[in-house]
């Protein structure tokens, strides 16, 4: 099981780009708008889940670091006129140092303290977003500019297609490797039993640590991804419902398992689209059962979609 | 093992949601010899659906009551419905859905500045015309964009400019307070009011910022007295507007004119309930859009026609907010002719200027314009009477730009 | 200067002790059931809507419409928990997914109260109940305040007492925190945990609806007033988290900052000052102003 991912499992991992390539000649643009965001949130929600679901830490700064990595994106090509092969790894790393940094004080914090100290930080990046007006432009929004790479111009859904699918791709894979190393191992333990960990020569703070950081970059990237289609953000972007959002994709998905989590976010990316276009005549309801949905959800599988999943096959097997 | 198989069985499900449909082309789409497809939007749930459901019902009230007369050059105009719920994500996916999926002709919608600059990206790449409903829509109509048109109830910049001009003309100001938020409404109408302040000559002694959500306006309003003011506008939204008028009136300020802009005051009578304190609106006035008091003549004659259209419905305080915008939209296809496109429908559109009889000022746009209504009328209120103050006030557009 | 201080110091107080109230009916949920409740602000939303429309459209008196909203919202809480979350802890891994899980439900919780009061249409204008205590301000030298302001503190901190006395004097009290301390061992002897839970949802939630009847008229009504929370739990940080007095004192000192932030710094730093002095607290003093010391939790 553990060990580097064999070939056989990443192979895979190529439909995404071959689909990539192949989708957007055949499917109208709003369809690729929903699988360019919902491939986006995937991203964002199975970094959240290295963190919560792999390693135990229960944290809300997820949304800041995807903040930094859609601003840092676009300010690198706007402000030093860098190409998006540059700007989003950078922005990424940003993101992932400043959780680096974040991290250093946060890891000592247990359960809910944790929980409301990134919560802080969140709505504290929030808000630096939205005063820090000379470098964002604030509430007012900022016009993002349409990444080229190796002179593809993309800024549009038929365009960015390809590119949020490999990318997502490289993601899955890199998770492969993650969670089958040793490090994926640490996590698991430290999430089981902090002593446990430690009494079996693991560095609990130090693997918290790294777990917040690469969880981090995971958002930057998202928030890479997310320049390539959007062509305009705004702080009201990196809100405490968005995090809400990918939480609850995480746990009606099947938290620490990354197909539960794909599962996760492709249901709740498109039920807000399914109860607009099936809710007709009866738009004000939808926000109550929406929360209806989430009640259940944790009330009948609070394992997730893939917790249920898989305890239906076990019992099938003899 | 099973973890493979999964992934995979992951992958291969998210390609089945995807679906596929071939997509189709047309000339012209979203038209035909008998029908115009024009796509209508705006928040119908969520926190900000007062702001849209009623103006979407009356553009609807419009289209339909435009169809009784026998539709535009022999074509009946049909909409679909779609609800963006005011955030820029769903606006950019209701108007991709729009355009590729339904392929309207015209785009109609909007109640949100954010959701509004959203979308515009998009309708310029793909040369859409995108008509505004009721959306301030500051960032999406300056600087202007071919295929936007905008504002049919003012921006935020008419809204200071106007405000900020009446406070010095009418009311005297010298010293004025200004009280805006920290977000994208804060920062037009501030833009512009100090602007105004510059050019006639006005002191701005106090200029506070404050969030929308602020629970305790104390800091801001003691800051404000301290400043010895003698008029003091306020932008504010409708929660932080009552908080802002009880303070006033509990630190003893109201000698001074208190002047509100309309999106703190859009129900008066609700807002007077609210403040609860009747010293509070000894002098007190507010600022509207509008051609006349909420329930006055010129605006009732609208109301009665909603009430046919909707028995089941009050008309919330925006309703005459999403008329114009229609009737803009009908009158430029009126006079793009019997072989309309969507290059000559958005030339006509550049060459309107009518009254709407909803409004204070006419809709006017041009080659270089695409903010509609740049007028603002002012009320005197007591709690109970309301006097309409002597003029209208004009943004010049070019105040704070 | 100095008058202006004053001022901003009493109302820092006053709003503060909002903040308290709320943040009071987080904190003993969370020390009894380990949830954190992200509803707890759209229960003081439902509760002052209750209030006001037992005022308007049922007549009742008043004073009558406290004891109508408390045990209306006991019983919503109490079935919360007894449906909804009991099932959930039922059938959720043990640890943190646990926590997560309980989380998301409470998010549900708050959109579908959001959801139902956003479907009254006289919700859709903002709107305040009148005050408890109307009458003509008390001016205290350079101090102006409302009768109502005078109450919520007294009733924030008559809450608080009697809360604790409850918890520190009465059977139930001690059962109540004997299961929050060890469920299993309170189980032994004999405490009926699950009724012990589900009235601690009921209580918390009836103080959070008594809390939005008389906070309905100094912060204004809408379906989206819940936002407020945010404050409360960081009034519940500051102080502790798991500690009462802790709930009252952070709330105040959090009151206080706002407004000298909003008199020394800006207006619109008032908005960011709480969550730069939860992570101040958290990084100096982990265990907040009153809490006691961090103890790991019994598996």
């Amino acid at each position: 099981m553990f060990g580097s991912p064999s070939l056989a499992r990443l192979a895979p991992l190529l439909l995404l780009p071959a689909l990539g390539l192949l989708l957007p000649g055949h499917l109208p643009q709003y369809y690729l708008y929903l699988g360019n965001v919902i491939m986006m949130y995937a991203v964002l929600a199975i970094g959240l889940d290295l963190l919560l679901g792999w390693a135990g830490q229960f944290a809300f700064a997820h949304i800041a670091f995807f903040g930094i990595g859609v601003y840092g994106t676009a300010l690198l090509q706007i402000r030093l006129k860098l190409p998006f092969i540059l700007a989003m790894p950078g922005a990424a790393l940003l993101a992932g140092l400043i959780g680096l940094l974040i991290a250093i004080p946060a890891t000592r914090l247990r359960a809910v303290y944790l929980a409301l100290a990134t919560f802080a930080f969140a709505e504290g990046a929030q808000w630096v977003f939205n005063a820090w007006e000379s470098m964002t432009n604030g509430a007012d929004g900022l016009r993002i500019p349409a990444p080229s790479l190796f002179g593809h111009v993309m800024g549009n859904d038929p365009a960015a297609f390809p590119l949020v699918a490999t990318l997502l791709a490289l993601v899955l894979a890199a998770t492969l490797y993650l969670t089958t190393s040793k490090l994926g191992r640490a996590l698991c333990a430290v999430r089981e039993s902090e002593h446990a960990a430690a009494a079996s020569g693991i560095d609990v703070r130090g693997t918290k640590i790294v777990a917040f950081a690469i969880s981090a970059v995971y958002a930057g990237v998202a928030g890479g991804m997310y320049t390539l289609y959007e062509s305009f953000t705004n702080p009201e972007v990196f809100g405490f419902a968005q995090i809400v959002l990918v939480l609850s994709m995480i746990v009606v998905g099947g938290l620490g398992s990354v197909p539960g989590v794909l599962i996760g976010t492709v249901i709740l990316g498109v039920l807000p689209t399914v109860l607009r276009t099936t809710m007709r005549d009866l738009l004000v309801w939808q926000e109550l059962v929406y929360g209806v949905i989430l009640i259940l959800a944790m009330m009948f599988m609070p394992r997730g979609i893939w917790g249920l999943v898989r305890r239906k096959r076990r019992a099938v097997r003899p | 093992m099973t973890k493979r198989v999964s992934l995979r069985g992951a992958l291969f499900g998210a390609v089945a949601f995807l679906g596929l449909s071939a997509p189709a082309s047309a000339a012209e789409p979203g038209l035909t010899d008998k029908e115009i497809l024009i796509g209508l939007f705006a928040p119908m749930s969520g926190p900000l659906a007062a702001f849209g459901f009623d103006p979407l019902q009356a553009a609807k009230m419009w289209y339909e009551e435009i169809n009784k007369k026998g539709g535009i050059h022999g074509r009946k105009i049909r909409i679909i419905v779609e609800d963006d719920k005011c955030t820029p994500t769903e606006a950019v996916a209701v108007v991709k859905k729009f355009a590729t999926v339904d392929k309207v002709f015209i785009i109609n919608g909007g109640s949100c500045t954010a959701a509004a600059v959203a979308a515009q990206e998009f309708v310029t790449r793909e040369k859409i015309p995108f008509v505004m409903l009721n959306a301030a829509g500051d960032g999406a109509v300056i600087p202007p964009t071919r295929y936007v048109f905008g504002a049919f109830g003012g921006t935020q910049r008419t809204v200071g400019a106007t405000i900020m001009e009446f406070a010095i003309k009418e009311l005297k100001g010298k010293r004025v307070a200004f009280i805006a938020h920290d977000d994208d409404f804060g920062n037009s109408n501030w833009g512009t009011a100090k602007a105004v302040a510059a050019r006639m000559g006005a002191e701005v002694v106090a200029i506070e910022r404050i969030p929308p959500r602020i629970a305790d306006v104390t800091a801001p309003m003691l800051k404000v007295r301290a400043a010895n003011p003698d008029v003091v506008i306020s932008t504010a939204y409708p929660a932080p507007a009552v908080l802002i008028a009880q303070k006033y009136a509990e630190y003893g300020m109201t000698k001074i004119p208190l002047v509100q802009a309309v999106q703190g005051v859009p129900i008066p009578a609700v807002f007077a309930k609210n403040v609860g304190n009747p010293a509070a609106l000894a002098n007190f006035y507010y600022g509207s859009p509008l051609n006349d008091l909420t329930d006055g003549p010129k605006q009732q004659k609208w109301i009665d026609l909603y009430k046919k259209y909707y028995p089941d419905r009050k008309a919330g305080a925006f309703m005459t907010y999403g008329l114009p915008s229609a009737m803009a939209l009908t009158m430029a296809l009126e006079k793009a002719g019997k072989d309309v496109t969507r290059e000559k429908f958005v030339d006509a559109m550049e060459t309107l200027d009518f009254d709407t009889g909803v409004l204070a000022g006419p809709i006017a746009f041009a080659k270089d314009r695409r903010d509609g209504h740049r007028a603002s009328i002012f009320v005197k209120f007591d709690g109970t009477k309301h006097t309409l103050m002597p003029g209208t006030y004009f943004w010049n557009g070019k105040d704070g730009m | 200067m100095l008058p202006l201080i004053f001022q901003a110091l009493a109302s820092g107080v006053v709003t503060g002790c909002v903040y308290s109230l709320i943040a009071l009916s987080l904190v003993i949920v969370y020390k009894s059931t380990d949830v954190i409740n992200f509803a707890g602000g759209e229960i003081v939303m439902i509760g002052g809507y209750l209030g006001m429309f037992a005022l308007l459209f049922l007549g009742l008196p008043y004073v009558l419409i406290f004891p109508f909203g408390a045990v209306v919202i006991f019983a919503l809480g109490a079935a919360f928990d007894r449906v909804v979350l009991h099932k959930v802890l039922g059938r959720a891994a043990p640890g943190q997914s646990i926590l997560v899980a309980m989380v998301i439900a409470t998010v549900g919780l708050s959109y579908v109260l959001k959801g139902s009061a956003r479907v009254v249409p006289y919700t859709e204008e903002v709107r305040r109940l009148p005050p408890l205590f109307a009458g003509e301000p008390i001016v205290l030298g350079p101090v102006i305040l409302q009768p109502q302001d005078v109450a919520i503190v007294v009733i924030a901190v008559v809450v608080m007492l009697a809360l604790w006395g409850f918890f520190a004097f009465t059977l139930t009290g001690k059962a109540l925190r004997a299961t929050s301390q060890n469920p299993r061992a309170a189980a032994l002897v004999g405490i009926p945990v699950r009724t012990m839970r589900m009235t601690v949802w009921g209580i918390a939630s009836a103080l959070a609806a008594i809390a939005g009847i008389l906070l309905a008229p100094k912060l204004l009504m809408t379906p989206d007033m819940g936002v407020i929370v945010i404050l409360a739990f960081a009034a519940a940080i500051i102080g502790g988290f798991t500690s009462l007095p802790g709930c009252i004192l952070g709330g105040i000192v959090l009151g206080v900052i706002q407004n000298l932030v909003g008199l020394f710094v800006a207006s619109n730093a008032i908005s960011v000052a709480p969550f730069v002095v939860i992570m101040l607290i958290l990084a100096l003093r982990p265990q907040g102003l009153l809490g006691g010391r961090v103890v790991a939790k019994k598996v």
